[in-house]
């Protein structure tokens, strides 16, 4: 036997090996015996951060959102939206959509939950403090003449988010700022709410519509310096 | 052809190309063979879609072994309703020559049609197995050829602890460098929009990427580490195939037969923020038989072996948010070259030679549609009067070529660009080259081009 043909044959033997897959590391996602944990440290951990890279659910590049400390019910909604297909935002449609679309609902609650119990970490990203201290006044006291109420009253005092209501503490400040664009799509937003980017955020529709492009760049720089 | 007509063809075909796109049911997703696996979009794996440059998500997928997502069931597929695990891509194009490779007769021309089809097929086989299959027909000095392209079979698993994260994998591809995913090295980097009519200019290269696919077969192991670094060693061999085989081409008589070669790759990773770093150093040491396959593709392992080392450094920088996406891409390896003793006075002057390769691309796209590259290519080394005799009577196999290009990405399956090669040294010299009566910028070429991915 040549020296490439015992290469060879060992690579088939390897091939053949990887034919008895293991459960618990796959990264299938039609196959609904595959746990909600195994996901998210198979899939899902390449872009929103798993271990050996920085933290389960703390994602490095801010295209993709922290997970950490995220609350349940959030978490829930979000994949059950990305799922159907109803929340509609550039990312959601080219990154989410396809992941989540055969997710079953104990998939969903498993991946939600494992998330919802991970630390959040501090956001490493400089913030101009400038911003930060404008995007505070904001978040605290909201702009009362636009009619925009303060962040902090549905959001929290620290931004940790309640059940439905996202955390946004060390959020980055990059995906936070693309949200509010998203809660601002116009598209037939008055007789239409399903044609909105996020129809389930119907209420920072009118919040946002409230806020100068630059008040939402403060406030997301200020979410971010959050810990 | 007056330039307003040339332009008028143009816009007919991207007309025609919009009305096929209008007709794709909107319930199959108008996105290639991965994008069907996983159901998402260009931008998640290639770098503000400008295929085939990676982002880290795309760099994962590809080392866990393409297996990321849900393998379609063929017994299930609905018509008009699933696509099948295939992909086409056409690469239509009119190339524009100031002369020919030689400088005698007058030079090639082309009009706007397709010059190149490829199909792919593969994705995830299994949760461990997974597979990028590609098939290439182009239309090469006037007879359509097609063969086996760019192929790899993975085996990969990923093993994630508390602290720690280890993907490891084999492979079984069919030249070097198929299995990268940094875009650094030879065969994956650029931007993929090959000349296929007319030939190219005479520019030496080092042996490592002189591999087409299909000339060789390889296996080869690597390993991930927490994202950070990355081994891979692998050994490549010239396919041993008799007359009659489906891969022979009309290349493989003449074709070099390679003895096993050993092929490796080291890495350091970084990721920070929107921004990714890979520093790494590949290199392959290639025995290559002087004989070569003999008429009809039978393989003849017989005659003396020349061997050529190449190590290199390679880089590249990242910047992924849109809407801005930015890259770079380098390269620096060294060759050096010894010949049998019998092929110094025929093939060769000198017993030894060596040769430097640079090549540095920068690329930017803004929101995923317009866009704009920069190529430098260059080539350094020792004269040769017998081995660099073919087009130049100096023996300097030195050259330089800088390619602008700016594209536009109307819809993600859909790029149309423009790109020109400006040589600016070839064979030594930047003014006239010795025993020709052309300088290098008579090599010039130019391509509008319209490709298509479905």
């Amino acid at each position: 036997m040549t020296r490439m043909t015992k290469i060879l044959t060992l690579s088939a033997l390897a091939l053949a090996l990887g034919a008895c897959s293991n459960i618990e590391r796959s990264r299938n996602l039609g196959n609904p015996q595959v746990s909600g944990y195994t996901l998210a440290q198979q899939v899902c951990s390449t872009c929103h951060g798993g271990n050996g890279i920085t933290a389960n659910g703390t994602s490095i590049n801010p295209t993709y959102p922290n997970l950490a400390g995220q609350q349940a019910i959030y978490l829930e909604t979000e994949l059950q939206e990305f799922h159907d297909h109803t929340r509609k935002d550039p990312a959601a449609r080219d990154m989410m959509w396809g992941l989540a679309s055969q997710l079953t609902p104990e998939q969903i609650k498993g991946l939600s939950e494992f998330y919802a119990h991970q630390k959040p970490m501090p956001n490493p990203a400089h913030s101009d403090p400038a911003m930060v201290a404008a995007g505070e006044k904001l978040f605290v006291a909201g702009v009362p003449e636009k009619s925009v109420p303060a962040c902090a009253s549905c959001h929290g005092a620290s931004a940790e988010g309640n059940g439905p209501i996202p955390r946004l503490a060390g959020q980055h400040a990059d995906y936070l700022y693309k949200q509010m664009v998203s809660f601002n799509s116009d598209a037939g937003r008055e007789t239409h709410p399903e044609a909105l980017e996020r129809p389930h955020a119907v209420v920072m529709d009118a919040i946002s519509h409230g806020l100068s492009n630059e008040q939402q760049l403060q406030v997301a720089a200020y979410l971010q310096s959050l810990q | 052809m007056p330039l307003h007509r040339i332009i008028m063809k143009f816009y007919a075909g991207s007309a025609m190309l919009a009305v096929l796109l209008a007709l794709i049911p909107t319930s199959a997703s108008a996105i290639p063979l991965y994008a069907r696996q996983t159901g998402q979009g260009c931008i998640s794996c290639h770098l503000g879609g400008m295929y085939p440059q990676l982002t880290t998500y795309g760099r994962l997928f590809k080392l866990t072994g393409y297996t990321m997502g849900t393998r379609p069931d063929l017994s299930e597929l609905e018509v008009q309703k699933d696509a099948p695990p295939i992909s086409i891509w056409l690469q239509s194009a009119r190339q524009y020559y100031t002369n020919v490779p030689n400088g005698s007769g007058p030079a090639p021309g082309s009009s706007m049609n397709v010059q190149a089809v490829s199909l792919f097929a593969g994705g995830k086989i299994t949760d461990n197995i997974g597979a990028f299959l590609q098939w290439t027909g182009a239309n090469a000095s006037g007879a359509f050829n097609s063969s086996v392209d760019n192929s790899e079979i993975r085996y990969a698993d990923r093993i994630m602890q508390a602290d720690s994260d280890l993907i490891y994998g084999f492979y079984i591809n069919n030249h070097p460098t198929v299995s990268d995913v940094w875009n650094s090295t030879v065969n994956w980097s650029g931007n993929f929009m090959g000349f296929f009519n007319g030939g190219t200019a005479p520019v030496q290269s080092p042996f490592i990427d002189s591999y087409s696919p299909g000339s060789s077969v390889g296996a080869g192991a690597y390993l991930y580490k927490d994202n950070t670094w990355y081994a891979e060693a692998g050994v490549y061999k010239s396919i041993t195939h008799g007359a009659g085989s489906v891969y022979l081409t009309s290349g493989a008589s003449g074709t070099t037969l390679i003895d096993p070669s050993p092929y490796y790759r080291l890495a350091y990773t970084k990721d920070l923020g929107p921004h990714s770093f890979e520093l790494g150093l590949h290199g392959m040491v290639s025995y290559a038989h002087n004989a070569t396959a003999a008429s009809g593709g039978v393989s003849d392992w017989g005659g003396t072996i020349n061997t050529y080392r190449d190590v290199g450094i390679d880089g590249q920088y990242q910047y992924n948010l849109d809407p801005h996406y930015f890259s770079v891409h380098g390269r620096f390896v060294h060759e050096s070259a010894s010949f049998a003793g019998d092929q110094v006075g025929v093939l060769t002057t000198n017993p030894s030679n060596t040769l430097n390769e640079t090549y540095l691309d920068a690329s930017y796209v803004y929101r995923a549609k317009y866009g704009a590259m920069l190529i430098y290519r260059a080539t350094t080394g020792s004269t040769d009067a017998t081995l660099y005799a073919t087009n130049t009577a100096s023996g300097s196999p030195d050259w330089k070529s800088w390619t602008p290009e700016i594209f536009w990405t109307p819809w993600s399956n859909v790029r149309v660009g423009y790109q020109y090669v400006i040589y600016t040294q070839m064979a030594g010299a930047t003014g006239t080259i010795p025993g020709q009566a052309l300088s290098p910028h008579d090599f010039n070429t130019s391509m509008l081009y319209a490709s298509f991915i479905y």
